[in-house]
């Protein structure tokens, strides 16, 4: 996926002439969207899986931007990332043309699964140059949620569970699932 | 961390959409959000202004806006569709009870008259049929010059294809014309479905032929002129500000606040 080709550039300067050999870097570098998908009705978002999404965003890029978006999305689009559970999602576009693709994203208004029409918009939340940033991102948002719905709670022991799963966030993948866990068991008590 | 705000929330009876509506508003990041009452006269019978619904009847607990601790703020708007002079008359008493005023004309001589003379905030681009006339630059210079701003709303588009074109074609037509200054940019939302996040709207603005700092400003720093606009039209010269005592809470320190704001800030040009 990233190719690390480094050469470090040797420049010989003596007298009359310099000559330089160029520098090659190449690395290929994508912009990663972190997006969350809205639904009406929570109990929707988990019908979700990560080849409709990919379908329904080239499909609205290929309305909006015509064959030029759609060829522009074949190039190195993919979703990363898909949580059923919050509707969070990662959307890898190559960095050239990540505007041109994300102004398309405003017009989706449905997403299709299995036959199955979900009403839903998609909110960007941040845009990162790597899946790391994007995660670190988001390990504070869902921080953040959690303080949200800690005013709703509704007895005490689920205020306990919740505060110590806001103290015990790490980058590692631990802490993520505990996220899920507490946010799903979350939403359908402070609802 | 800038204040982004959504002057344009349709008004429906149906108490729980209007709920879910600012709840979804107030997750999405919005700061303050104007419920827009559409009052279209018609000559045949006399109609009546309608009269906005108390805030606190139509929603109960303002929820607080995602990244900030502070609860979102809601106004009242009108907007009147004129097809003819007669129909907008001004210093109307119906008009008091509104924090906003926007006009949408029809033809092209109630485009210059709402420009250079109607007292209102905000003038919408209609975006559900192909402009029948021309931007011309003396008006919007006009406009621009007193603190109008011009309105295009992005709901529309969102729902049809055709609609989309137009709403592209007049926005485009309104940029070339006012070079990206006085331009906000709005959903005109029904359901809570159609809300945009504020940087998905920021990037919507670029199609329309935006640059991105006009964009972003489309959604905050423009929006929060024309609520000061609008306060100035409710005060003497932007100096004397007169309340009556007995106001809801809500609006006694949206207007304070202003009026502590409006007393600093004389001096930016934009009141």
């Amino acid at each position: 996926m990233v190719a690390l080709a480094r050469q470090l550039d040797t420049s010989f300067v003596d007298g009359s002439s310099c000559e330089k050999i160029e520098a090659t870097m190449v690395r290929v570098k994508s912009r990663y969207l972190l997006c969350e998908i809205n639904v009406s009705d929570r109990r929707e978002l988990l019908k979700l899986d990560d080849r409709a999404v990919a379908g329904t965003v080239k499909a609205a890029v290929a309305r909006t931007h015509g064959d030029y978006g759609a060829a522009l999305c074949s190039i190195r689009f993919c979703v990363k990332y898909l949580n059923a559970h919050t509707g969070i999602v990662f959307l890898r576009f190559p960095k050239g043309c990540y505007k041109l693709l994300w102004s398309a994203l405003p017009f989706i208004t449905s997403i299709e699964c299995r036959g199955q029409i979900i009403p839903c918009f998609l909110n960007c939340l941040h845009v990162g140059g790597t899946i790391r940033t994007c995660q670190k991102f988001l390990i504070r948002y869902n921080t953040q949620q959690l303080h949200r719905m800690l005013p709703k709670c509704k007895n005490e022991e689920e205020k306990r569970q919740i505060q110590k799963a806001i103290l015990s966030f790490s980058l590692t993948g631990g802490g993520n699932k505990a996220l899920e866990d507490e946010l799903e068991s979350e939403e359908e008590d402070g609802e | 961390m800038s204040v982004f705000m959504d002057l344009n929330v349709l008004f429906s009876a149906d108490r729980s959409r209007m709920q879910s509506l600012v709840e979804t508003a107030a997750h999405l990041g919005f700061s303050t959000v104007a419920i827009n009452y559409v009052f279209e006269p018609t000559t045949k019978k006399k109609q009546e202004v309608p009269s906005p619904v108390p805030i606190s009847e139509l929603i109960g607990q303002l929820p607080v806006v995602q990244g900030r601790s502070r609860p979102i703020k809601v106004l009242n708007r009108l907007t009147v569709v004129m097809s003819e002079a007669s129909h907008f008359r001004p210093n109307a008493t119906e008009y008091r009870a509104f924090d906003l005023l926007a006009i949408q004309p029809t033809t092209e001589k109630l485009f210059h008259t709402t420009c250079m003379l109607c007292d209102v905030d905000i003038i919408c681009i209609s975006v559900t049929e192909k402009l029948p006339f021309f931007f011309k630059r003396a008006p919007i210079n006009g406009a621009i010059d007193r603190g109008v701003v011009f309105e295009v709303s992005y709901a529309s588009a969102l729902r049809d294809s055709t609609m989309r074109r137009y709403t592209i074609a007049n926005a485009v037509c309104l940029m070339e014309s006012c070079k990206g200054k006085n331009v906000i940019v709005s959903s005109a939302a029904e359901k809570a479905l159609e809300l945009r996040g504020p940087y998905d709207i920021v990037n919507l603005g670029a199609l329309f032929g935006l640059s991105d700092a006009d964009s972003k400003e489309a959604v905050s720093s423009t929006c929060r002129a024309v609520l000061l606009h609008a306060e100035t039209r409710k005060t003497a010269s932007g100096i004397v500000y007169t309340r009556i005592s007995q106001q809801e809470a809500l609006q006694d320190c949206v207007g304070s606040r202003f009026f502590h704001i409006h007393e600093s800030d004389h001096s930016t040009g934009k009141g």
